[in-house]
């Protein structure tokens, strides 16, 4: 699939500016990071790519057909978005009905239904609570029932809504989990985050937002070399990164082990 | 230093609940300390935060057992709004925290000095002051419930600076904030506990708990687990059982001692962890 955004601009009817001129294009199975301060119309961007919010300058292509031609109902069939906030999108009395909606509603037979329930509650852990009130669910669970029922759809793409905020180390490897196997299943997978250790674990590209507007779109290490730019959008890199940065590593690191063999080959390479 | 919150054997309920959410637990805070609660989701850290700062007998009805002092007074016997005079908490969700009664953010931010029976002129300088320091002065006039998470959770941590309480209690309250936007903020949080403010601050990212905890406590299933200084608790091998990760400077002098390439302490700090980088390139 393809996702296309073309001089995309959103304001709001309060005549708030939150997108302007916005190019960018999402393809295939990649895996993209939306991050950037608050504000910077992070949200506003990811509404727009199933149709939960229609650019009002630009146009919005999937698969090159204009999202203004179809209702979101149609389009999250292809792009799911999950909320940041569960309670903005949970709304039945259980666990179970809240995964049956959706695909319900698009004619998938309830043998299907079930099995995918099967599957879904696996992934996001919610195997013994699929009889619970989401009211009564954790934290942590009402966010992975809210993902559960965007993967039930089985769309092409998912696109996460600052899926960390508020889990906890156990949640954080579950989602790391449920996101590999979405890759796993050759799914797009896109996330708006604030947690740079998380952004550098998942994601392949990384677009930087700032003030409505992409000030950079890369892989991790082009992106998190720039720290200066990062700073104009409230951005820092993971803490290693920066630890690497700090004692002028040229290379840009992301993880413990990798940092560990680069401080043995400069320490090799000192002795030498 | 004396003893600014003692909390002894304490148990707490929720109303209809089945188990309890905090189960026989004490400990004391020393004035001017810097205390980190972490542990997993259900650990009962909320429910603490809420039982020090009186929610928990006052607003949340269940059955308690022991006792919570805050400067000697038990939050049973002190009123809520008594207690604010010592104690203020920044509430995990910002909408949570809002009064819904203020039309503007100057208003909200004012709130609470107006039930203090503030003067106006006083009000007015102190809400300057505290929308400089959380970077909210161009939001003063705006609606706070037409604010984005982070902008209201800067409002949040204004309303409860404005009260310059000598205890800060703080529930992951940074989670909606930009990087940038979050370590600010907690400059101001380690600048007030330089100036002797005590801070008891829940969270998850452990290189932030590393960084500036006097004392970390270990929550498990609403019991103390564990309780020291970051190294004592970070050196545990166990330590991802409570459901909490080690902090990657941690995991670095770890990783480099495993080389033979350490030597045999821990870093627990962004700057002890690139100082001991810098030695190892140096070496």
């Amino acid at each position: 699939m393809k996702i296309e955004l073309n001089d995309v601009g959103y304001s709001y009817q309060t005549g708030h500016h939150a997108l302007e001129h916005i190019n960018l294009s999402f393809e295939g199975n990649q895996s993209v990071a939306i991050i950037g301060q608050n504000g910077a119309g992070k949200t506003t961007l990811a509404k727009q790519l199933n149709g939960i919010l229609r650019p009002t300058q630009g146009t919005l292509k999937i698969d090159g057909i204009e999202i203004s031609g179809r209702t979101t109902s149609e389009w999250s069939k292809r792009v799911g978005y999950v909320f940041q906030n569960p309670d903005d999108q949970l709304f039945l009395e259980t666990v179970r009905e809240e995964f049956a909606f959706g695909p319900r509603n698009i004619g998938m037979d309830e043998e299907t239904i079930e099995r995918c329930i099967a599957k879904v509650a696996a992934l996001t852990g919610l195997q013994d609570k699929l009889d619970v009130h989401p009211a009564d669910l954790s934290p942590t669970e009402k966010k992975f029932c809210g993902i559960g029922a965007v993967v039930m759809m089985d769309p092409d793409a998912v696109v996460f809504d600052e899926p960390t905020c508020g889990q906890d180390y156990a949640g954080d490897v579950r989602l790391h989990d449920l996101i590999a196997e979405l890759k796993r299943e050759g799914k797009m997978r896109i996330a708006i985050s604030h947690d740079m250790k998380f952004v550098v674990a998942n994601f392949d590209r990384v677009v930087v937002m700032c003030q409505g507007k992409v000030l950079v779109d890369g892989t991790p290490e082009e992106v998190f070399s720039q720290v200066d730019v990062l700073r104009k959008s409230y951005v820092t890199p993971p803490p290693i990164t920066r630890v690497a940065q700090g004692v002028g590593l040229k290379e840009t690191v992301f993880i413990v082990p990798q940092f560990v063999e680069k401080l043995e080959d400069a320490c090799s390479a000192q002795n030498s | 230093m004396k003893t600014v919150v003692e909390v002894e054997h304490y148990s707490f309920i929720y109303q209809d609940a089945k188990v309890p959410a905090i189960k026989d637990v004490s400990f004391t805070v020393r004035e001017g300390e810097f205390v980190c609660i972490v542990g997993a989701n259900g650990a009962g850290k909320t429910t603490l935060c809420n039982a020090l700062v009186g929610l928990i007998p006052h607003y949340f009805t269940g059955e308690t057992e022991g006792s919570v002092r805050i400067n000697g007074a038990d939050t049973a016997d002190a009123s809520v709004a008594d207690l604010s005079n010592y104690i203020g908490l920044v509430f995990q969700n910002p909408f949570n925290q809002l009064t819904y009664a203020s039309g503007t953010v100057a208003e909200e931010l004012a709130y609470g000095l107006g039930n203090r029976g503030v003067s106006r002129d006083e009000m007015r300088r102190r809400v300057k002051l505290v929308s400089q320091l959380m970077h909210i002065e161009d939001l003063l006039d705006r609606d706070p419930l037409e604010l984005s998470g982070g902008q209201v959770q800067r409002v949040a941590f204004g309303s409860t600076f404005i009260l310059e309480p000598n205890i800060l209690v703080l529930d992951e309250c940074t989670t909606q904030l930009d990087p940038l936007g979050a370590s600010e903020i907690f400059d101001i949080v380690k600048q007030l506990n330089a100036s002797g403010v005590t801070v008891i601050m829940v969270d998850h990212d452990m290189e932030r708990v590393a960084q500036y905890a006097d004392t970390v406590v270990v929550m498990d299933h609403g019991q103390i687990s564990l309780t020291g200084t970051p190294r004592e608790v970070f050196s545990a091998s166990d330590i991802n059982r409570y459901g909490i990760d080690t902090p990657d400077y941690v995991k670095l002098s770890k990783g480099l001692d495993r080389r033979g390439l350490g030597d045999g302490e821990l870093a627990m700090t962004y700057e002890q962890t690139v100082a001991m980088a810098k030695e190892v390139i140096d070496r």
